[in-house]
């Protein structure tokens, strides 16, 4: 992961240079200048007009007291409509870019300092990488960026406000790290190990086992933890950047809750899932790994927000101990629930943990976050994430910051309608609702044990994992989330 | 309305003798109990289902829907009336049906002036269901042409393109789609001129109609890539779009209403046979788009792209809303509960939203563009027209295909699959088609008309 430092415009002597440019203008004068116009030519040739999205790379130009190894130009978009997202996939651009240079500046000369920090977090969130299990790759493979220095004219006013959008990647990056790691390394308890990491941040975290689980009456969760030989967990994590302080609405102590479905390996159970593409549940746990991620993100931010964040953490294995499809279970909240697909595993173990935390901590709100069901990929792809929701604002708050972030939601509908499908012949409902609607009816089961508190629902499946690169998020684990609930807390929560 | 009407339904308000009673009661309430009820008549209660499956088989029943305002006792009248269909034509022995519905209101004018205009709707919404309930022997592409020919009695104009026409018009995505079966396709558009049409104007947008364009796969084997065998039987009612759209326009005449309409029904059998088209073939389409086929199961946005291009360029409508049981990938989405609303025009957009709300043929507003339209780079052809991969977000990916054909009018498009039809009765409906659609295009028309 390369530092980032801000500095006053001044051009640089060596290493590469990156030029961001919005659609129209010319290049930085004053490297302009030391190629005698041959930057300009050079982006003339290319075609290079700074619309979003374009870039264009020029080797060893000839500059007048530099010694420059490469140039960069990446396109703005129009200059009255750069937003802190495009400023960031500008830098996430220019990394990917750069990948070959140990040393690079970065011109944004003309942004206002919050931008500028935005292009290095863009660069910090592309040029991430997760190297722990390449033992073999040479280091002239790998990539080199190491320093980066942002031109800024108010390089003081950048680095303030790059400092909360590191502790934001760095929540990132923790939720990536979390959804890469393989399913050997990172059960439960592991995963459960990890979260005590956010200690040294100021959270408060408790770790339950399988004893304290049963105490609890977590009998869904259990019922899906029984097949591992891996104990599952469930991890509540406390942030009080609120506080106490006087004065303080009551309101505003109660916490804002996220909870996120941990599946640190997905076989299917006794309902086995096909081989091809199950190497992919090993990031089920995604849900849980953006709860993680986003407390990480709010701590090391010092967000001025209570905040509780729950994760559920089992393996689903076949075995001679896993549950059986027609099994019936009895939840935290009394309801029963017959099994009829032990595939659909996730909304068991969300139906315990949201019941919990809602009677614990009487939220503000409840976000849940799951890789829920395969039927919203085929209902909205990788583009959007399905938002379910009894809440209207808070709805409209979540698509607007997921808007905002670039991690977009598109709404999905619930209603009594669907959830008839749930309806069970010998238990309170069954665990799945059929192939039509499966992720509505996966979210009203889940609805099933919200007592009207404002809740949504996030079913990630499509978007917790990414086949091919984008500007900010290198291919693979995407941290889907992370930034969008930040935001959401940020924008609203922080009063 | 004399034979366009299954139920001949009036306002009494003292019911006559000897007929069957059936007072439903709303769901959750407990069952009303009236006294005064006459000798030898027999009484109906319970649920709205109940009540309905009843008097399917009663040719000559009341509702007794005193104490309700008139939009409420319509209301339920339409459900009985809606909910009582059953389609025997096909049978020798055939069971009684309700034909003939007395509403015990206290307000008959009322009533009798607000249901003129959802009896309409209910004929077209009957005629539709019959087109969708027949099956692909008796329904081609050919004898479906014929049974739109009765429009004209209601002064619809029945325009229907042959093959040749069809060639013509540079029609080369419905043809090839309709190429294999020895029924040929056909385009027909149905116009409604509007009762305040002003002939001899022309250019002005008070003249350009509403444009509804219908997916009437009459069979769909899937063509070279074939469906599995189980459920195959459904596929006869993959024109449940077209049939909406004619359902709907006989609403609009029926009623005759002041708007300018057409619809274009795109009429085809996707069989197998050895001039089938395959799986790789590159089809350049109405517009001259280049289209890579991938799957010839995915004909249905073969045969609307067409349709649209044409709809366009014949009538220069306002706005265009496509109706098609489009994909599987729907169902999955957004189960039977709604039908999918892909929509570039938020106006348009919320107009339908409202009468799907109005209507109870609810929808739900699904997205368009973006990674979609990446899943049809073709290698080697402008577009292709569905993604090879598994677990895609084809009906998103269908509607972005259909955009492109849609070119700059205000377009929505209807993905009615999983809607068209229901396995068993409930509530709301009896088994068999629904004529989902129909109640919708004609509330939408009425928005329309309200708007000036």
């Amino acid at each position: 992961m390369p530092d980032f430092a801000f500095a006053k415009p001044a051009l640089p002597k060596t290493g590469a240079l990156a030029l961001l440019i919005a659609e129209g203008e010319a290049p930085w004068p004053a490297a302009d200048s030391a190629s005698s116009g041959g930057i300009a030519r050079a982006l003339k040739a290319a075609e290079f007009t700074g619309k979003k999205g374009q870039s264009c790379t020029i080797l060893a130009p000839a500059m007048s007291g530099a010694t420059m190894s490469r140039i960069v130009a990446v396109g703005l978009g129009k200059a009255s409509e750069i937003t802190q997202l495009g400023a960031e996939e500008a830098g996430g651009t220019a990394a990917a870019l750069l990948a070959r240079e140990p040393h690079a500046t970065v011109a944004a000369q003309g942004l206002p300092a919050g931008l500028a920090a935005a292009v290095a977090t863009g660069m910090a969130l592309r040029a991430w990488r997760f190297d722990r299990y390449r033992t073999t790759e040479k280091d002239s493979e790998k990539p080199r960026l190491a320093k980066v220095t942002v031109l800024t004219d108010d390089a003081a006013a950048a680095r303030a406000a790059h400092a909360p959008m590191a502790a934001v990647a760095d929540g990132v990056f923790l939720t990536r790290e979390l959804v890469a790691e393989p399913p050997n390394v990172l059960n439960p308890a592991e995963l459960a190990q990890r979260c005590r990491r956010l200690e040294a941040l100021g959270v408060k975290v408790e770790i339950f086992g399988p004893k304290e689980l049963k105490k609890l009456g977590f009998g869904a969760m259990l019922g899906v933890a029984q097949g591992s030989a891996n104990e599952p967990r469930m991890v509540v994590m406390h942030w009080n950047g609120a506080g106490t302080r006087r004065g303080a609405r009551k309101e505003a102590a109660a916490p804002l809750a996220f909870i996120g479905k941990g599946v640190t390996f997905d076989s299917g159970g006794i309902s086995i899932k096909p081989a091809g593409g199950m190497e992919d549940m090993k990031w089920d746990m995604g849900g849980a790994g953006t709860v993680v991620g986003l407390m990480a993100a709010l701590a090391g931010r010092k967000a001025r927000v209570n905040a509780v964040g729950l994760v559920g953490l089992v393996e689903n294995m076949p075995s001679g101990t896993a549950q059986r499809p027609s099994d019936v279970v009895k939840t935290a909240s009394g309801q029963t629930v017959e099994v009829i697909n032990t595939d659909a595993e996730g909304r068991l173990v969300l139906a315990d943990v949201v019941w919990y935390c809602q009677h614990r901590f009487a939220p503000r709100f409840m976000i849940d976050l799951a890789t829920l069901t395969g039927a919203i990929i085929i209902a909205l792809g990788h583009d959007f994430a399905g938002v379910f929701s009894n809440d209207d604002a808070l709805s409209k708050q979540l698509q607007e910051a997921g808007e905002a972030t670039g991690e977009k939601l598109w709404r999905m509908p619930l209603g009594e309608a669907y959830d008839k499908q749930l309806k069970s012949d010998i238990a309170d409902m069954k665990n799945v609702g059929g192939r039509p609607g499966g992720a509505i009816t996966a979210a009203q089961f889940i609805q099933r044990f919200v007592n009207g508190k404002p809740w949504a629902h996030l079913d990630i499946a499509g978007t917790a994992w990414s086949s091919k690169d984008a500007a900010c998020v290198p291919k693979g684990a995407t941290a889907f989330g992370v930034r969008l609930l930040d935001r959401l807390v940020a924008d609203h929560y922080e009063k | 309305m004399t034979g366009f009407s299954r139920v001949a339904v009036r306002a009494v308000t003292t019911p006559p003798d000897r007929v069957p009673i059936a007072a439903p009661c709303p769901p959750g309430q407990a069952v009303p109990f009236e006294d005064g009820w006459r000798e030898g008549q027999r009484q109906i209660s319970g649920t709205l289902a109940a009540c309905a499956a009843a008097l399917a088989t009663v040719p000559h029943a009341v509702l007794d829907a005193r104490g309700l305002a008139p939009e409420a006792a319509i209301e339920l009248a339409r459900r009985v009336v809606e909910r009582s269909w059953r389609w025997q034509a096909l049978k020798r022995e055939r069971d009684t049906e309700l034909s003939r519905l007395d509403v015990w209101t206290d307000a008959p004018v009322l009533f009798e002036v607000g249901w003129t205009r959802v009896a309409a709707a209910l004929a077209g919404q009957d005629f539709c269901r019959e087109l969708v309930a027949t099956p692909a022997n008796l329904l081609t592409p050919v004898t479906f042409t014929q049974r739109l020919t009765r429009l004209r009695e209601l002064g619809i104009g029945v325009e229907v393109l042959v093959r040749g026409d069809l060639r013509r018009a540079g029609l080369r995505g419905l043809l090839a789609v309709g190429r294999a079966s020895a029924n040929p396709p056909r385009v027909v558009a149905l116009t409604w001129p509007g009762t305040q049409h002003r002939p001899g104007r022309s250019g002005g947008d008070a003249e350009s109609p509403l444009a509804f364009v219908g997916k009437g796969l009459t069979f769909d084997t899937g063509g070279i890539c074939i469906k599995p065998a189980e459920g195959m039987e459904a596929m006869r009612g993959d024109m449940a779009g077209a049939a909406a759209c004619a359902g709907a326009m006989m609403a609009l005449a029926l009623r005759r209403s002041p708007c300018p309409a057409v619809a274009v029904l795109a009429l085809a059998e996707n069989a197998i046979g050895a001039d089938a088209w395959r799986p790789a073939d590159v089809i350049e389409m109405a517009d001259g788009t280049e289209v890579e086929i991938v799957d010839t199961d995915a004909e249905g946005r073969i045969a609307l792209a067409d349709a649209l291009v044409w709809t366009r360029r014949r009538f220069a409508p306002t706005l265009i809303v496509d109706a098609a049981t489009l994909t599987g990938s729907i169902v999955v989405a957004l189960g039977h509960q709604r039908a999918g609303l892909f929509c570039d025009d938020d106006t348009l957009s919320h107009h339908l939203l409202a009468a799907g709300e109005a209507t109870g043929e609810a929808l739900w507003r699904m997205p368009l563009g973006g990674g979609y339209r990446e899943a049809l780079d073709s290698d080697i052809a402008d577009l292709r027209h569905c993604s090879p991969e598994r677990m895609q977000p084809d009906a998103s990916q269908a509607a972005t295909f259909l955009q492109h054909f849609a070119g700059t009018t205000p377009w929505a498009h209807l993905d009615i699959a999983g809607v068209e039809a229901h396995e068993e009765a409930d509530e709301e409906h009896a088994a068999g088609p629904t004529g989902f659609g129909v109640r919708l295009l004609d509330a939408l028309a009425a928005r329309y008309e309200a708007d000036g």
